[in-house]
Protein backbone atom coordinates (compact mmCIF):
# COMPACT_ATOMS: atom_id res chain seq x y z
CA UNK A 1 0.00 0.00 0.00
CA UNK A 2 1.55 3.56 -0.73
CA UNK A 3 0.74 6.07 1.01
CA UNK A 4 -2.51 7.15 -0.24
CA UNK A 5 -3.99 6.55 2.97
CA UNK A 6 -1.53 6.94 5.74
CA UNK A 7 -2.30 9.15 8.07
CA UNK A 8 -4.63 10.77 6.16
CA UNK A 9 -8.06 10.17 8.08
CA UNK A 10 -8.76 9.56 11.82
CA UNK A 11 -10.93 8.78 13.51
CA UNK A 12 -12.81 11.87 15.54
CA UNK A 13 -15.52 10.88 17.64
CA UNK A 14 -16.44 7.43 19.40
CA UNK A 15 -19.75 6.83 20.82
CA UNK A 16 -21.26 3.99 23.09
CA UNK A 17 -24.56 2.84 24.14
CA UNK A 18 -25.18 1.61 27.61
CA UNK A 19 -23.79 -2.72 27.49
CA UNK A 20 -26.21 -5.21 28.59
CA UNK A 21 -28.39 -8.42 28.24
CA UNK A 22 -32.17 -8.83 27.94
CA UNK A 23 -32.11 -4.63 27.07
CA UNK A 24 -35.38 -3.96 25.62
CA UNK A 25 -34.30 -0.94 23.59
CA UNK A 26 -34.38 -1.32 19.64
CA UNK A 27 -31.41 -1.36 17.60
CA UNK A 28 -32.71 2.01 16.34
CA UNK A 29 -32.42 3.28 19.86
CA UNK A 30 -29.19 1.96 21.01
CA UNK A 31 -27.95 2.90 17.99
CA UNK A 32 -29.13 6.98 18.20
CA UNK A 33 -27.42 6.99 22.03
CA UNK A 34 -23.77 6.08 19.97
CA UNK A 35 -24.47 8.37 17.17
CA UNK A 36 -25.04 11.16 19.53
CA UNK A 37 -22.90 10.35 21.48
CA UNK A 38 -20.14 10.05 18.89
CA UNK A 39 -21.38 13.07 17.69
CA UNK A 40 -20.92 15.42 20.94
CA UNK A 41 -17.57 13.63 21.32
CA UNK A 42 -16.33 14.97 17.93
CA UNK A 43 -18.29 18.02 17.79
CA UNK A 44 -20.23 17.69 15.33
CA UNK A 45 -23.66 17.82 14.27
CA UNK A 46 -25.43 15.33 12.21
CA UNK A 47 -25.50 17.24 9.61
CA UNK A 48 -21.86 16.64 8.89
CA UNK A 49 -22.01 13.16 8.36
CA UNK A 50 -22.68 11.91 4.94
CA UNK A 51 -21.15 8.65 4.80
CA UNK A 52 -22.56 5.78 6.52
CA UNK A 53 -20.22 1.93 7.30
CA UNK A 54 -22.04 -0.52 8.59
CA UNK A 55 -21.40 -4.61 9.04
CA UNK A 56 -24.27 -5.63 11.08
CA UNK A 57 -27.71 -5.18 9.37
CA UNK A 58 -31.18 -6.65 9.60
CA UNK A 59 -32.14 -8.43 11.63
CA UNK A 60 -29.39 -8.86 13.96
CA UNK A 61 -28.84 -4.58 13.80
CA UNK A 62 -30.04 -2.24 11.23
CA UNK A 63 -29.05 -1.49 7.64
CA UNK A 64 -27.38 2.03 6.01
CA UNK A 65 -31.32 3.06 4.60
CA UNK A 66 -33.63 2.81 7.25
CA UNK A 67 -30.48 4.25 9.79
CA UNK A 68 -30.61 6.94 7.17
CA UNK A 69 -34.13 7.97 7.13
CA UNK A 70 -35.12 7.45 10.78
CA UNK A 71 -31.75 9.39 11.74
CA UNK A 72 -32.73 12.13 9.09
CA UNK A 73 -29.14 11.69 7.05
CA UNK A 74 -28.59 12.94 4.19
CA UNK A 75 -25.88 10.18 2.51
CA UNK A 76 -23.67 10.40 -0.06
CA UNK A 77 -21.58 7.36 0.30
CA UNK A 78 -22.62 3.77 1.74
CA UNK A 79 -21.04 0.68 2.30
CA UNK A 80 -22.58 -2.42 3.89
CA UNK A 81 -21.18 -5.56 3.98
CA UNK A 82 -22.23 -8.82 4.62
CA UNK A 83 -23.95 -9.27 7.89
CA UNK A 84 -21.12 -10.85 9.90
CA UNK A 85 -19.21 -9.55 12.99
CA UNK A 86 -15.88 -10.21 11.52
CA UNK A 87 -16.58 -7.62 8.91
CA UNK A 88 -15.45 -4.71 11.45
CA UNK A 89 -12.06 -4.26 9.75
CA UNK A 90 -14.14 -3.89 6.33
CA UNK A 91 -16.57 -1.41 7.57
CA UNK A 92 -13.93 1.01 9.27
CA UNK A 93 -11.74 0.87 6.29
CA UNK A 94 -14.26 1.54 3.95
CA UNK A 95 -15.05 4.38 5.94
CA UNK A 96 -11.37 6.05 5.77
CA UNK A 97 -11.30 5.14 1.71
CA UNK A 98 -14.22 6.82 1.23
CA UNK A 99 -13.03 9.83 2.89
CA UNK A 100 -9.10 9.37 1.52
CA UNK A 101 -11.10 9.44 -1.94
CA UNK A 102 -13.42 12.27 -1.03
CA UNK A 103 -16.51 10.21 -1.43
CA UNK A 104 -17.66 11.32 1.77
CA UNK A 105 -16.24 14.32 4.35
CA UNK A 106 -17.37 12.05 7.29
CA UNK A 107 -18.54 8.74 7.67
CA UNK A 108 -20.18 7.08 10.59
CA UNK A 109 -19.94 3.44 11.06
CA UNK A 110 -22.72 2.45 13.47
CA UNK A 111 -23.25 -1.36 14.65
CA UNK A 112 -26.41 -1.55 16.91
CA UNK A 113 -27.02 -4.90 17.60
CA UNK A 114 -29.88 -7.35 19.94
CA UNK A 115 -28.07 -10.50 20.60
CA UNK A 116 -30.06 -11.63 23.00
CA UNK A 117 -33.22 -11.04 20.94
CA UNK A 118 -32.34 -12.83 17.86
CA UNK A 119 -30.13 -15.35 19.62
CA UNK A 120 -31.60 -17.73 17.39
CA UNK A 121 -29.62 -16.65 14.12
CA UNK A 122 -26.66 -17.25 16.42
CA UNK A 123 -27.12 -20.87 15.37
CA UNK A 124 -29.75 -23.96 15.55
CA UNK A 125 -33.09 -24.19 13.30
CA UNK A 126 -33.22 -20.42 12.54
CA UNK A 127 -29.75 -20.17 11.31
CA UNK A 128 -30.38 -20.20 7.71
CA UNK A 129 -27.14 -18.96 6.79
CA UNK A 130 -25.34 -21.78 8.55
CA UNK A 131 -27.31 -24.07 6.07
CA UNK A 132 -24.95 -23.02 3.18
CA UNK A 133 -23.67 -26.15 0.82
CA UNK A 134 -20.60 -27.73 1.52
CA UNK A 135 -20.65 -25.75 4.85
CA UNK A 136 -21.57 -22.41 6.34
CA UNK A 137 -19.02 -19.79 6.25
CA UNK A 138 -17.80 -20.85 10.26
CA UNK A 139 -17.50 -24.25 9.35
CA UNK A 140 -21.04 -25.33 10.05
CA UNK A 141 -22.52 -28.90 9.23
CA UNK A 142 -26.41 -28.37 10.66
CA UNK A 143 -26.94 -32.30 8.69
CA UNK A 144 -24.44 -33.33 11.20
CA UNK A 145 -25.17 -31.42 14.36
CA UNK A 146 -22.54 -28.68 13.92
CA UNK A 147 -23.99 -24.85 13.95
CA UNK A 148 -23.32 -21.59 15.38
CA UNK A 149 -19.46 -19.82 14.56
CA UNK A 150 -18.57 -21.77 18.06
CA UNK A 151 -18.44 -24.78 15.75
CA UNK A 152 -15.57 -23.97 13.86
CA UNK A 153 -13.39 -22.24 16.65
CA UNK A 154 -13.97 -25.46 18.09
CA UNK A 155 -12.64 -27.56 15.17
CA UNK A 156 -9.70 -25.68 14.82
CA UNK A 157 -8.68 -25.29 18.53
CA UNK A 158 -9.13 -29.34 18.96
CA UNK A 159 -6.65 -30.05 16.05
CA UNK A 160 -4.00 -27.02 17.63
CA UNK A 161 -4.25 -28.81 20.72
CA UNK A 162 -3.46 -31.91 18.87
CA UNK A 163 -0.65 -30.46 17.09
CA UNK A 164 1.04 -28.37 19.67
CA UNK A 165 0.55 -30.29 22.91
CA UNK A 166 -1.72 -26.74 24.04
CA UNK A 167 -4.33 -27.32 26.69
CA UNK A 168 -7.59 -25.85 27.87
CA UNK A 169 -5.86 -24.61 31.25
CA UNK A 170 -3.31 -22.74 28.75
CA UNK A 171 -6.35 -21.30 26.78
CA UNK A 172 -7.77 -20.33 30.10
CA UNK A 173 -5.20 -17.64 30.44
CA UNK A 174 -6.82 -15.61 27.35
CA UNK A 175 -10.31 -15.30 29.33
CA UNK A 176 -8.94 -14.66 32.52
CA UNK A 177 -6.81 -12.07 31.72
CA UNK A 178 -9.27 -9.99 29.60
CA UNK A 179 -11.80 -10.79 32.57
CA UNK A 180 -9.39 -8.79 34.74
CA UNK A 181 -9.43 -5.88 32.16
CA UNK A 182 -13.27 -6.25 32.23
CA UNK A 183 -12.77 -5.52 36.21
CA UNK A 184 -11.39 -1.98 35.47
CA UNK A 185 -14.28 -0.90 32.87
CA UNK A 186 -17.31 -0.06 34.60
CA UNK A 187 -19.09 -0.34 30.95
CA UNK A 188 -18.33 -4.31 31.00
CA UNK A 189 -20.83 -6.40 31.48
CA UNK A 190 -18.71 -9.55 33.28
CA UNK A 191 -16.95 -7.90 36.01
CA UNK A 192 -16.07 -10.76 38.89
CA UNK A 193 -12.61 -12.37 38.86
CA UNK A 194 -12.49 -15.50 36.72
CA UNK A 195 -9.92 -18.13 38.49
CA UNK A 196 -8.30 -21.52 36.44
CA UNK A 197 -10.84 -23.22 38.49
CA UNK A 198 -13.80 -21.33 37.26
CA UNK A 199 -12.85 -21.90 33.53
CA UNK A 200 -11.68 -25.65 33.98
CA UNK A 201 -15.20 -26.18 36.43
CA UNK A 202 -17.17 -24.72 33.53
CA UNK A 203 -19.27 -26.32 31.16
CA UNK A 204 -18.58 -27.53 28.06
CA UNK A 205 -20.21 -25.72 24.86
CA UNK A 206 -18.30 -27.65 22.07
CA UNK A 207 -15.52 -29.52 22.98
CA UNK A 208 -12.52 -27.85 23.28
CA UNK A 209 -14.40 -24.64 23.92
CA UNK A 210 -15.83 -24.34 27.71
CA UNK A 211 -18.25 -21.40 28.48
CA UNK A 212 -15.47 -18.25 29.08
CA UNK A 213 -13.61 -19.58 26.27
CA UNK A 214 -17.08 -18.40 24.65
CA UNK A 215 -18.28 -14.69 24.29
CA UNK A 216 -20.77 -12.88 25.65
CA UNK A 217 -24.20 -12.10 23.76
CA UNK A 218 -25.02 -8.87 24.73
CA UNK A 219 -26.90 -5.82 23.57
CA UNK A 220 -25.12 -2.68 22.74
CA UNK A 221 -24.16 0.27 20.00
CA UNK A 222 -21.39 1.73 19.19
CA UNK A 223 -20.23 4.82 16.68
CA UNK A 224 -17.29 5.34 15.42
CA UNK A 225 -16.54 9.01 13.09
CA UNK A 226 -14.18 9.00 10.60
CA UNK A 227 -13.20 11.77 8.45
CA UNK A 228 -10.28 13.73 7.18
CA UNK A 229 -7.21 13.84 9.71
CA UNK A 230 -7.12 17.55 8.74
CA UNK A 231 -10.36 18.36 9.41
CA UNK A 232 -10.31 16.09 12.38
CA UNK A 233 -7.32 18.58 14.21
CA UNK A 234 -9.96 21.28 14.17
CA UNK A 235 -12.40 19.12 16.14
CA UNK A 236 -13.05 18.62 19.82
CA UNK A 237 -10.34 15.65 20.77
CA UNK A 238 -7.02 14.56 19.50
CA UNK A 239 -7.10 13.07 16.16
CA UNK A 240 -6.14 9.18 15.92
CA UNK A 241 -5.22 8.58 12.72
CA UNK A 242 -5.65 5.67 10.59
CA UNK A 243 -2.15 4.72 9.88
CA UNK A 244 -2.02 1.83 7.97
CA UNK A 245 -4.28 -1.40 6.64
CA UNK A 246 -4.69 -4.85 5.30
CA UNK A 247 -7.73 -6.43 4.03
CA UNK A 248 -9.10 -10.04 4.70
CA UNK A 249 -7.06 -12.68 3.38
CA UNK A 250 -9.25 -15.68 1.57
CA UNK A 251 -8.70 -18.70 -0.49
CA UNK A 252 -8.09 -22.82 0.44
CA UNK A 253 -5.38 -21.76 2.59
CA UNK A 254 -7.85 -19.84 4.88
CA UNK A 255 -10.03 -20.55 7.17
CA UNK A 256 -11.26 -17.28 9.16
CA UNK A 257 -10.99 -18.99 13.04
CA UNK A 258 -7.41 -21.08 11.86
CA UNK A 259 -4.05 -19.60 11.63
CA UNK A 260 -2.47 -20.42 8.62
CA UNK A 261 -0.96 -24.17 7.77
CA UNK A 262 -3.33 -25.27 10.68
CA UNK A 263 -4.99 -28.14 8.27
CA UNK A 264 -8.59 -27.49 9.07
CA UNK A 265 -10.73 -27.54 5.56
CA UNK A 266 -9.06 -27.68 2.79
CA UNK A 267 -5.67 -25.86 4.30
CA UNK A 268 -2.55 -27.71 3.81
CA UNK A 269 -0.57 -28.54 7.19
CA UNK A 270 2.61 -26.77 7.96
CA UNK A 271 4.09 -24.02 9.91
CA UNK A 272 4.00 -21.30 7.13
CA UNK A 273 4.28 -18.67 10.14
CA UNK A 274 4.03 -14.99 9.02
CA UNK A 275 5.28 -14.29 5.95
CA UNK A 276 6.01 -10.83 4.21
CA UNK A 277 2.49 -10.59 2.58
CA UNK A 278 0.71 -11.03 5.96
CA UNK A 279 2.51 -7.86 7.50
CA UNK A 280 1.81 -5.56 5.22
CA UNK A 281 0.20 -3.53 7.50
CA UNK A 282 3.58 -2.77 9.40
CA UNK A 283 4.95 -1.51 6.02
CA UNK A 284 1.97 0.95 5.17
CA UNK A 285 1.94 2.40 8.23
CA UNK A 286 5.80 2.61 8.23
CA UNK A 287 6.65 1.41 11.55
CA UNK A 288 8.31 -1.92 12.91
CA UNK A 289 6.09 -4.69 14.94
CA UNK A 290 8.11 -3.69 17.85
CA UNK A 291 6.56 -0.40 17.73
CA UNK A 292 2.85 -1.55 18.53
CA UNK A 293 2.12 -1.05 22.72
CA UNK A 294 -0.98 -3.05 22.14
CA UNK A 295 -3.09 -5.29 20.10
CA UNK A 296 -6.64 -5.60 19.83
CA UNK A 297 -8.71 -8.52 18.27
CA UNK A 298 -12.10 -10.27 17.85
CA UNK A 299 -12.24 -12.51 20.51
CA UNK A 300 -15.34 -14.29 20.07
CA UNK A 301 -13.58 -17.26 21.02
CA UNK A 302 -10.44 -17.42 23.04
CA UNK A 303 -8.27 -19.44 20.63
CA UNK A 304 -8.28 -16.78 18.06
CA UNK A 305 -6.58 -14.60 20.28
CA UNK A 306 -3.78 -17.12 20.04
CA UNK A 307 -4.32 -17.50 16.50
CA UNK A 308 -4.07 -13.44 15.19
CA UNK A 309 -0.52 -13.58 17.47
CA UNK A 310 0.66 -15.91 15.22
CA UNK A 311 -1.21 -14.34 11.97
CA UNK A 312 0.65 -10.90 12.87
CA UNK A 313 4.31 -12.72 13.62
CA UNK A 314 4.18 -12.09 17.71
CA UNK A 315 4.58 -15.76 18.22
CA UNK A 316 5.16 -18.52 16.03
CA UNK A 317 3.52 -21.13 14.62
CA UNK A 318 2.40 -23.38 17.60
CA UNK A 319 4.09 -21.08 20.20
CA UNK A 320 0.85 -18.82 21.06
CA UNK A 321 -0.58 -20.87 23.79
CA UNK A 322 2.80 -20.82 25.63
CA UNK A 323 3.44 -17.36 24.68
CA UNK A 324 0.36 -15.70 26.38
CA UNK A 325 1.27 -17.17 29.85
CA UNK A 326 2.33 -15.05 32.65
CA UNK A 327 0.77 -12.03 32.07
CA UNK A 328 2.24 -10.92 28.64
CA UNK A 329 -1.09 -9.94 26.84
CA UNK A 330 -2.77 -8.49 30.15
CA UNK A 331 -1.92 -4.66 31.61
CA UNK A 332 1.52 -3.95 32.66
CA UNK A 333 2.72 -7.17 30.22
CA UNK A 334 4.71 -7.09 27.08
CA UNK A 335 1.75 -6.94 24.82
CA UNK A 336 -1.60 -6.20 26.39
CA UNK A 337 -4.44 -7.07 24.40
CA UNK A 338 -8.09 -5.95 24.73
CA UNK A 339 -7.75 -3.73 27.74
CA UNK A 340 -11.34 -3.12 28.17
CA UNK A 341 -12.35 -6.74 28.34
CA UNK A 342 -13.03 -7.51 24.85
CA UNK A 343 -16.13 -9.64 23.38
CA UNK A 344 -14.96 -12.48 26.29
CA UNK A 345 -15.91 -9.58 29.24
CA UNK A 346 -16.45 -6.50 28.15
CA UNK A 347 -19.72 -7.11 26.04
CA UNK A 348 -20.14 -8.06 22.06
CA UNK A 349 -20.05 -4.91 19.62
CA UNK A 350 -18.60 -6.93 16.84
CA UNK A 351 -15.30 -5.69 18.15
CA UNK A 352 -16.07 -1.65 18.02
CA UNK A 353 -16.18 -1.80 21.68
CA UNK A 354 -12.20 -2.58 21.53
CA UNK A 355 -11.70 0.46 18.76
CA UNK A 356 -13.36 2.67 20.77
CA UNK A 357 -11.11 1.68 23.55
CA UNK A 358 -8.16 1.85 21.27
CA UNK A 359 -9.30 5.28 20.23
CA UNK A 360 -9.39 6.45 24.44
CA UNK A 361 -6.02 4.77 24.85
CA UNK A 362 -4.14 7.18 22.07
CA UNK A 363 -6.19 9.92 23.35
CA UNK A 364 -4.84 9.20 26.98
CA UNK A 365 -7.73 9.02 28.83
CA UNK A 366 -8.61 5.12 29.21
CA UNK A 367 -8.40 5.86 32.99
CA UNK A 368 -7.39 2.73 34.76
CA UNK A 369 -7.03 0.62 32.20
CA UNK A 370 -4.22 3.05 30.07
CA UNK A 371 -1.51 1.72 28.61
CA UNK A 372 1.16 4.22 29.57
CA UNK A 373 2.24 6.06 26.91
CA UNK A 374 0.41 4.18 24.07
CA UNK A 375 1.69 5.50 20.56
CA UNK A 376 0.69 3.05 18.02
CA UNK A 377 -1.99 0.29 18.59
CA UNK A 378 -3.02 -2.37 16.22
CA UNK A 379 -6.47 -3.60 15.46
CA UNK A 380 -5.86 -7.50 14.15
CA UNK A 381 -7.96 -10.37 13.31
CA UNK A 382 -7.71 -14.44 13.31
CA UNK A 383 -8.54 -14.16 9.56
CA UNK A 384 -5.65 -11.53 9.18
CA UNK A 385 -7.05 -7.92 8.41
CA UNK A 386 -5.49 -5.05 10.41
CA UNK A 387 -5.75 -1.41 10.75
CA UNK A 388 -2.89 0.07 13.07
CA UNK A 389 -4.11 3.20 14.78
CA UNK A 390 -1.92 6.31 16.67
CA UNK A 391 -1.88 9.32 18.12
CA UNK B 1 -39.92 -42.25 6.74
CA UNK B 2 -40.35 -39.20 4.32
CA UNK B 3 -37.87 -36.41 4.07
CA UNK B 4 -41.07 -34.60 6.12
CA UNK B 5 -40.63 -36.73 8.93
CA UNK B 6 -36.90 -36.63 9.37
CA UNK B 7 -36.81 -33.77 12.22
CA UNK B 8 -33.09 -33.12 11.50
CA UNK B 9 -31.45 -30.96 8.92
CA UNK B 10 -30.57 -32.35 5.77
CA UNK B 11 -27.70 -31.02 3.01
CA UNK B 12 -29.15 -28.95 0.19
CA UNK B 13 -29.25 -30.48 -3.17
CA UNK B 14 -27.61 -28.14 -5.95
CA UNK B 15 -26.50 -28.90 -9.45
CA UNK B 16 -22.89 -28.78 -8.23
CA UNK B 17 -22.95 -31.01 -5.51
CA UNK B 18 -25.93 -33.65 -6.68
CA UNK B 19 -23.44 -36.24 -7.96
CA UNK B 20 -21.71 -36.45 -4.17
CA UNK B 21 -25.07 -37.60 -2.74
CA UNK B 22 -25.77 -39.85 -6.06
CA UNK B 23 -22.37 -41.45 -5.25
CA UNK B 24 -23.79 -41.77 -1.36
CA UNK B 25 -26.86 -43.64 -2.52
CA UNK B 26 -25.05 -46.19 -4.46
CA UNK B 27 -22.63 -46.88 -1.66
CA UNK B 28 -19.41 -44.48 -2.98
CA UNK B 29 -18.11 -42.01 -1.58
CA UNK B 30 -17.55 -39.82 -4.98
CA UNK B 31 -15.75 -36.56 -5.34
CA UNK B 32 -14.79 -34.28 -8.21
CA UNK B 33 -11.63 -34.93 -9.82
CA UNK B 34 -9.52 -33.28 -12.77
CA UNK B 35 -8.63 -34.84 -15.56
CA UNK B 36 -6.25 -32.56 -16.54
CA UNK B 37 -4.44 -32.33 -12.82
CA UNK B 38 -5.63 -35.57 -11.35
CA UNK B 39 -6.24 -34.42 -8.15
CA UNK B 40 -9.64 -34.76 -6.16
CA UNK B 41 -11.09 -31.22 -4.45
CA UNK B 42 -14.19 -30.70 -2.36
CA UNK B 43 -15.93 -28.34 -2.23
CA UNK B 44 -17.23 -29.24 -5.25
CA UNK B 45 -17.76 -26.57 -8.29
CA UNK B 46 -17.19 -26.08 -12.01
CA UNK B 47 -13.79 -25.78 -11.90
CA UNK B 48 -10.50 -27.00 -10.62
CA UNK B 49 -9.01 -24.52 -7.99
CA UNK B 50 -5.48 -26.46 -8.02
CA UNK B 51 -4.92 -25.90 -11.75
CA UNK B 52 -8.12 -23.84 -13.37
CA UNK B 53 -8.69 -26.63 -15.50
CA UNK B 54 -12.27 -27.12 -16.52
CA UNK B 55 -12.46 -31.12 -17.75
CA UNK B 56 -14.15 -32.24 -14.25
CA UNK B 57 -15.54 -35.73 -13.59
CA UNK B 58 -17.17 -37.31 -10.70
CA UNK B 59 -14.74 -40.42 -9.47
CA UNK B 60 -15.48 -42.76 -6.06
CA UNK B 61 -12.41 -42.40 -3.72
CA UNK B 62 -11.71 -45.34 -1.51
CA UNK B 63 -13.29 -44.08 1.46
CA UNK B 64 -10.45 -43.79 3.33
CA UNK B 65 -8.89 -41.15 5.64
CA UNK B 66 -7.97 -39.87 8.68
CA UNK B 67 -9.68 -38.05 11.62
CA UNK B 68 -7.93 -34.58 11.29
CA UNK B 69 -10.08 -32.83 14.14
CA UNK B 70 -13.57 -33.36 16.08
CA UNK B 71 -15.18 -31.53 18.37
CA UNK B 72 -18.57 -33.20 21.00
CA UNK B 73 -21.17 -30.60 20.57
CA UNK B 74 -22.92 -30.44 24.74
CA UNK B 75 -25.16 -27.79 23.46
CA UNK B 76 -28.87 -27.99 22.26
CA UNK B 77 -29.15 -25.90 19.42
CA UNK B 78 -31.10 -28.48 17.43
CA UNK B 79 -33.93 -29.80 18.86
CA UNK B 80 -33.76 -32.80 16.86
CA UNK B 81 -30.54 -33.79 18.15
CA UNK B 82 -31.07 -33.14 22.10
CA UNK B 83 -31.33 -36.56 22.85
CA UNK B 84 -28.19 -37.76 21.47
CA UNK B 85 -25.90 -34.94 23.00
CA UNK B 86 -23.47 -35.21 23.69
CA UNK B 87 -22.05 -35.84 20.04
CA UNK B 88 -19.58 -35.95 17.93
CA UNK B 89 -18.69 -34.18 14.82
CA UNK B 90 -15.55 -34.66 12.72
CA UNK B 91 -13.22 -33.23 10.01
CA UNK B 92 -11.74 -36.42 8.01
CA UNK B 93 -8.56 -35.76 5.59
CA UNK B 94 -9.27 -38.63 3.31
CA UNK B 95 -6.41 -40.34 1.38
CA UNK B 96 -7.06 -38.58 -1.67
CA UNK B 97 -6.70 -35.45 -0.13
CA UNK B 98 -9.83 -33.57 0.73
CA UNK B 99 -11.33 -33.14 4.06
CA UNK B 100 -15.25 -33.70 4.78
CA UNK B 101 -17.52 -33.01 7.62
CA UNK B 102 -19.40 -35.66 9.43
CA UNK B 103 -20.19 -37.65 12.18
CA UNK B 104 -18.60 -40.70 13.36
CA UNK B 105 -20.92 -43.58 14.50
CA UNK B 106 -20.47 -45.84 16.86
CA UNK B 107 -17.51 -44.28 18.41
CA UNK B 108 -17.77 -42.94 22.14
CA UNK B 109 -16.15 -39.28 22.87
CA UNK B 110 -13.02 -41.05 24.23
CA UNK B 111 -12.58 -42.73 21.04
CA UNK B 112 -12.38 -39.65 19.03
CA UNK B 113 -8.51 -38.83 18.52
CA UNK B 114 -6.78 -37.13 15.53
CA UNK B 115 -5.18 -39.51 13.33
CA UNK B 116 -7.35 -42.06 14.22
CA UNK B 117 -7.96 -43.87 10.81
CA UNK B 118 -11.60 -44.25 9.98
CA UNK B 119 -13.78 -45.57 6.51
CA UNK B 120 -17.01 -43.71 4.64
CA UNK B 121 -20.14 -45.28 5.43
CA UNK B 122 -23.44 -44.52 3.61
CA UNK B 123 -26.21 -43.52 6.29
CA UNK B 124 -29.69 -43.82 4.80
CA UNK B 125 -31.74 -41.71 6.92
CA UNK B 126 -34.88 -41.48 4.54
CA UNK B 127 -35.58 -43.40 1.36
CA UNK B 128 -34.67 -41.13 -0.80
CA UNK B 129 -31.66 -39.08 1.24
CA UNK B 130 -28.02 -40.21 2.57
CA UNK B 131 -25.69 -39.03 4.51
CA UNK B 132 -21.65 -39.49 4.76
CA UNK B 133 -20.70 -40.80 8.40
CA UNK B 134 -17.53 -42.42 9.44
CA UNK B 135 -16.70 -45.36 11.07
CA UNK B 136 -13.11 -46.95 12.70
CA UNK B 137 -11.51 -48.61 10.14
CA UNK B 138 -10.39 -51.68 12.48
Amino acid sequence: MSDFIRDKTAIAGIGLSQFGRGLEESQLQLGLVAFKDALDDAGLAREDVDGLSIHLGWPLGVDYDRIAEVFGLDIRYVNQSWLHGRFVTTALQHAALAVAAGMADCVACITAISFTRLRGFLGGPEDQEGTREEGGTHGEAPAYGLTAPASGAAMAMQRYMARYGATSEQLAEVAITFRKHAALNPRAVMRHPLTLADHQAARMVVDPLRLYDCCLITDAAACILVTSTERARDLNARPVTIAGMQGIRSGREEFIFAPRGLGLNQQTTGTPGARARDLEVYRAANIDRDAVDGLYTYDAFAPLVLFTLERFGFAGPGEAADWIQGGRIGLGGELPMNTSGGLLSEAHVAGWNSIAEMVRQLRGSAGASQIEGASVLQWGTAWGDSVILRN
Amino acid sequence: MTDTAYAKPLPRVTPDNAPFFEGLKAGELRLPRCADCGRFHYPPGPVCPYCFGQALEWAATGGRGAVSSWVVVHKAWFPAFEAEIPYNVVQVELDEGPRLTANMVDAAPGDLAVGLIVVAVADEVTPERYLLRFRRAD
